[in-house]
């Protein structure tokens, strides 16, 4: 088998700032020393093709953000990241322009995605049949419910045949006949071997659907085990702590997130200093090239002023 | 070079989505009006009889500018600007406006400025035809002047990307300066030749705002329809214009990529 998708010693972190005006100094300045919050440390892990992986973990562990590190929506601060063919994200907030009818929306959306007006007229029908929102197809996204957003959304980014899907959330806002036709969908999707990366709170649903499930854990991978094993001693751990007083899950949770402030030490490999070399090198390179090419602006201006 | 060679290679590859986005753009701008996409037409219109009115009549009683009337003169200059300050405006808040609807996909995000450039010229090549029509309507055919308006068109995109690039990645980082481009931009029709004739003032003076690269490309249309000139007679002015082009390119290209990562962090 070989990993569709690869992480090694993936983190990513976010800059805090308490102000706007940090935010502008921070781009500014070279040092980086500001305050950093590291939503995902050090992961690594590899999925195989046409596996299906579980995501769980409580608020606030980094499930959203691996999801876009994975949607490659977002880049990662440290570590590489291998991933072979298109991905697609769904999540309960995708992309929509509210201004704009249903109708139009899936067109714009599947322009964006680089389709032509043959294909989209091709697969605009199968959408607006998996959404199922009836005459609010015509009608401005504003004026839709929560519902009928996720499934226009949903509808809209699995038809933009992806090998990998990832889908955040966002089968939680739907009803359940329409989470049983989304089901069939991935399922479909499952045995053409593509990969799908599964984001939920609801055990139930992904003990059904996947096969390999990973835990995070405030940051960090705490397993990634087969389904069963994962999800009941995460089981185990809701339980566990939902027993516990709640000064005991305040500190707990406290510790947790000190954890996740402290700026460790990223493991150097060449690799990474390689890019950090040739980096330099090409700031060099264009600041000898600005230079010349200001030089030779004031040389002609001066030429037409004189 | 790199940085914009990566650009300029992002804009060849998505070619085929840049027209097709544009299109749709557009055709949705006026989908909700009667008069639909006539009015790409009738509004530079409407705007070109107020300065006409204004300056052309108001302020120099319709004497005529070194032999050519004022309305031919005004429209040949009033036309690529019209132009080029909506385009300016847009582009420069392309990203900012997109970037919510993008952020969930793969998208090249350097495309969006380009997608404003090649939407507003579809009503920027039928002005271009009609002035010169109302030239010939005049009696006033460059001949083989005619030719540098390819040059000139190449010169507008070309400076317009350019500026474009530069403008939407600062705007989204800092907000204040759509703003200020906005200010500028309304300001700075009166420091181009476009409803008076600049040569009037002192030769300093003038010089000082053909450093505007803007200054270039208008006289360069006023060239191309009345004749006259070639735009390498002048060639100083025509190093300086793409000296000063390909530095705003670089370093709009350098700031793009260097940012376009941290675009949804920005918001």
């Amino acid at each position: 088998m070989n990993p569709k998708i690869r992480f090694m010693n993936v983190s990513k972190s976010f800059s805090l700032y308490r102000k706007q005006s940090e935010k502008l100094f921070d781009i500014i300045s070279l040092k980086k020393d500001r305050d950093q919050f590291f939503a995902l440390r050090n992961i690594s892990f590899e999925v195989n093709e046409g596996e299906a992986i579980g995501l769980i973990g409580l608020n606030g562990s980094g499930k959203s953000t691996l999801s876009n590190l994975l949607a490659q929506v977002i880049p990662p601060s440290s570590g590489m990241i291998e991933i072979k063919g298109e991905t697609s994200l769904i999540a309960i907030s995708v992309g929509l322009n509210n201004s704009l009818t249903g109708l139009e929306n899936i067109k714009l959306k599947c322009l964006m995605h680089g389709l032509n007006n043959a294909e989209i007229d091709q697969i605009k029908s199968d959408i607006i049949e998996f959404a199922d929102i009836g005459n609010f197809i015509n009608q401005p996204v504003k004026n839709y419910s929560s519902g009928m957003k996720s499934r226009l959304g949903f509808a809209i980014s699995i038809h933009t045949n992806p090998d990998i899907l990832i889908v955040d959330e966002a089968l939680s806002v739907g009803d359940q006949t329409f989470y049983k036709k989304c089901l069939d969908k991935i399922n479909v999707f499952k045995s053409q071997g593509k990969t799908i990366i599964f984001v939920s709170h609801s055990l139930s649903q992904i003990e059904a659907f996947c096969e390999r499930v990973m835990w995070i854990h405030f940051g960090q991978i705490k397993m990634f085990d087969e389904a069963k094993k994962v999800i009941s001693d995460y089981k185990k751990f809701i339980n566990w702590f939902n027993l516990l007083s709640e000064k005991e899950k305040k500190n707990s949770r406290k510790e947790m997130l000190d954890e996740q402030y402290k700026v460790e030490l990223i493991p150097s490999n060449s690799h990474i200093q390689q890019i950090k070399r040739k980096s330099k090198k090409s700031n060099v390179a264009f600041g000898i090239q600005i230079l010349v090419l200001l030089f030779v602006v004031i040389l002609s201006a001066s030429y037409m002023l004189l | 070079m790199n940085f914009v060679w990566q650009v300029l290679k992002e804009q060849f590859l998505h070619l085929n989505l840049i027209f097709r986005l544009s299109i749709y753009e557009e055709k949705g701008k006026y989908a909700m009006h009667y008069l639909g996409a006539l009015w790409q037409i009738l509004n530079p219109f409407i705007q070109i009889g107020v300065y006409w009115l204004i300056f052309g009549l108001g302020i120099r009683k319709g004497s005529p500018v070194e032999g050519t009337p004022f309305f031919l003169w005004l429209i040949i200059g009033l036309v690529p600007w019209l132009y080029i300050s909506r385009t300016i405006t847009q582009g420069s808040n392309s990203i900012y406006a997109k970037v919510n609807l993008v952020s969930k996909m793969h998208f090249p995000v350097s495309v969006l400025p380009t997608i404003i450039i090649v939407g507003n010229s579809i009503s920027l090549i039928p002005m271009i035809i009609i002035s010169f029509v109302i030239a010939l309507i005049y009696g006033i055919f460059s001949g083989i002047y005619l030719v540098q308006i390819l040059y000139y068109l190449f010169c507008l995109y070309f400076f317009l990307f350019a500026l474009t690039l530069l403008l939407s990645t600062l705007t989204t980082i800092i907000r204040d300066i759509q703003i200020m481009v906005q200010s500028i931009v309304r300001l700075m029709m009166f420091f181009l030749p476009i409803v008076w004739n600049v040569q009037n003032f002192p030769e300093l003076f003038v010089g000082i705002l053909k450093l505007n690269p803007l200054f270039y490309i208008i006289e360069g249309f006023r060239h191309s329809l009345l004749g006259g000139h070639w735009f390498f007679e002048d060639l100083p002015y025509t190093i300086y214009f793409w000296s000063i082009t390909i530095l705003v390119l670089t370093i709009g290209s350098f700031l793009h990529i260097k940012f376009r990562d941290k675009f949804v962090d920005y918001l």
